[in-house]
């Protein structure tokens, strides 16, 4: 009897256990911080506003006033398969706000991730649902008036290369042909994403404005406006170049 | 003062209360809700379809209905302090503009096309002449910064909303916010909007078998349905569906082309509805029109035939006599719906 009662109370003793242990590692979560860095052309020296570059390709000189898109959807894949789904994950890069540049993921599952999902411009949910906040919202600047969409890339400056002197890229599309939203998928080879309790994670991404231009030119036109065939290529150029470059765990 | 149009429920409702003080407690709950929801929406007739927008109607309450209200007529919302969304969405004219060809806007600027009725939007499902905008949350935008017509910085008018006590008390009691942001604006706008609703015409009357029609209302009824039913579809007298109706050879504005860039779309505009239509002259896109005479008269025999996107069903022509449009206007007349005009909720 007494033998009964010790095995059965060890049992429920490590069952106990067990589920405190389960229940902590599913409670445990992390921040993972995302950072975009910004290069210019082959070179890839520091992109940033208000500068004069050479595009290495057309040769164009151009000066960027404004250099803004958003990334989206962003989802982490452990070594299991299990997926973790960044909520309302919508983040508007703005080259004139540094904070921008960084997005702050936090109550992310501890574990080891294999592999990061992300998304280039705004799905179409999003497109056609009405008003939305943060990001999101119409005070950013990045949502048609009379076409209803969201400017997923708006790039403006200057250039000689324009009759009038400036240019302005406002590329959108997110429905049929010219949809320009686009998915990536990073998979992290030797060094996976451990994200931990202790201290936030770090991925390093790069994106080369240069790209936009990559077979373009401004002299084939310094203005667009509207979802297109141009639109579509110009902003799939400048997406390839988004890359991942490291992490730190 | 503008609590008329529920009188009649409350007073119903508080009588009962009295009668049936075992329940008061229930009662009083469930009247409570009751009065939060718009009672007017359950009214569309069964033949109306169900609207697109139905949020607004349920997140309906008095109070978030004024502070519509008050944003609607506040011309705080455009940069030089002129302009209302009501200056150019009358309730007298149908919520159209008061028979002008083109609205006037900020610092005096005229609008590149005529003002449709707001009317009923919740049944739509683009918005625009052109279908441009795809949410009725997200058609404030349109006007409140195009620059012809309200032309303002939506951060500006949020600052000015923002800087504006009466504003920020208002919405922290309807939304709940300290700060008021473009979602609680658009949400406001768009509960007010919601309750625009048209389906208390002699139309809607006869529909339902409370009225009867005239010999000449009849034959007006049966020739719209031979010859314009098929695009203005009933019951909110349009199909939604974007036409060339044969105005011009070159066009001015390429309407729908003008979104989609798409040779087959350049000329056509989306369908207008006829709810209220005679009062909503002058006509088409450019109020080229200015009665509903000439609107026939077009389409009798008017039509261009060589537009390029011409709408096939309209290449021949109607070939209308006079009697026959007579007839026509007759019936379009029974579209217009006093009840709206004269509810004592939109002034």
């Amino acid at each position: 009897m007494k033998n009964i009662f010790s095995i059965s109370s060890l049992i429920i003793l490590v069952l106990l256990g067990f589920t405190s242990c389960n229940k902590n590692k599913k409670n445990a979560t992390g921040e993972l911080e995302i950072t975009f860095e910004h290069v210019w052309g082959m070179g890839e020296s520091a992109f940033n506003l208000n500068t004069n570059y050479v595009q290495p390709m057309n040769n164009e000189e151009l000066n960027f006033s404004t250099f803004k898109y958003y990334v989206s959807n962003i989802i982490l894949t452990k070594e299991d398969g299990t997926l973790w789904k960044d909520t309302n994950s919508y983040y508007l890069i703005d080259l004139s706000k540094p904070s921008s540049l960084s997005l702050a993921l936090s109550r992310v599952p501890v574990g080891t991730y294999k592999s990061m999902t992300y998304t280039l411009g705004v799905d179409s949910l999003r497109n056609v649902s009405g008003v939305q906040t943060g990001a999101l919202s119409t005070t950013n600047g990045m949502f048609w008036n009379w076409n209803s969409g969201y400017i997923m890339l708006k790039a403006e400056g200057t250039s000689p290369s324009s009759s009038s002197g400036s240019f302005a890229y406002h590329l959108g599309g997110f429905s049929g042909q010219f949809n320009i939203v686009t998915t990536k998928t990073v998979n992290f080879d030797t060094e996976k994403l451990m994200i931990n309790n202790d201290h936030a994670c770090e991925i390093h991404m790069k994106a080369n404005p240069a790209k936009l231009f990559h077979n373009d030119a401004i002299t084939n036109g310094a203005n667009i406006m509207m979802p297109g065939s141009r639109a579509k290529s110009m902003s799939l150029n400048f997406y390839g170049s988004v890359s991942f470059e490291h992490l730190h765990n | 003062m503008f609590d008329i149009f529920y009188h009649g429920k409350l007073d119903k409702k508080w009588s009962r209360l009295f009668v049936a003080a075992p329940f008061f407690t229930l009662l009083l709950i469930s009247s409570c809700t009751k009065e939060n929801v718009s009672d007017f929406q359950a009214q569309a007739p069964a033949y109306f379809p169900k609207p697109n927008y139905t949020q607004h109607i349920q997140g309906y309450t008095k109070g978030r209905f004024e502070l519509g209200k008050k944003l609607f007529f506040d011309p705080l919302l455009s940069t030089d302090y002129s302009t209302s969304c009501a200056s150019c969405h009358s309730q007298t004219h149908g919520f159209a503009d008061h028979n002008v060809r083109f609205s006037s806007g900020i610092y005096g600027r005229k609008g590149v096309r005529n003002t449709p009725s707001i009317a009923n939007m919740i049944w739509y499902p683009v918005f625009g002449w052109d279908g441009g905008v795809n949410h009725l949350e997200i058609f404030h935008l349109t006007p409140l910064t195009n620059e012809l017509e309200m032309g303002t910085d939506i951060n500006g008018v949020l600052n000015r909303l923002n800087h504006n006590q009466n504003y920020r008390d208002l919405f922290k009691t309807h939304y709940g916010v300290e700060q008021i942001s473009d979602y609680e604006l658009f949400k406001a706008l768009t509960l007010y909007i919601s309750q625009i609703q048209s389906f208390q015409t002699k139309y809607d009357q006869y529909r339902q078998g409370k009225v009867s029609f005239s010999l000449a209302e009849q034959k007006g009824y049966a020739l719209f349905k031979s010859h314009c039913a098929s695009c203005h579809s009933e019951p909110l007298f349009s199909n939604f569906s974007y036409q060339n109706n044969g105005l011009d050879s070159v066009f001015a504005d390429s309407g729908r082309g003008k979104i989609t860039n798409e040779i087959t779309d350049f000329g056509k505009f989306r369908v207008p509805s006829l709810r209220n239509v005679a009062l909503t002259y002058p006509y088409m896109h450019d109020g080229r029109f200015w009665d509903l005479k000439e609107v026939l008269d077009h389409y009798s025999d008017g039509i261009v035939e060589n537009s390029q996107n011409l709408s096939p069903e309209l290449k021949k022509g109607m070939n209308l006599s006079d009697a026959k449009k007579q007839q026509l206007i007759t019936f379009l007349n029974t579209l217009t719906d006093y009840k709206l005009l004269s509810d004592k909720r939109f002034y």
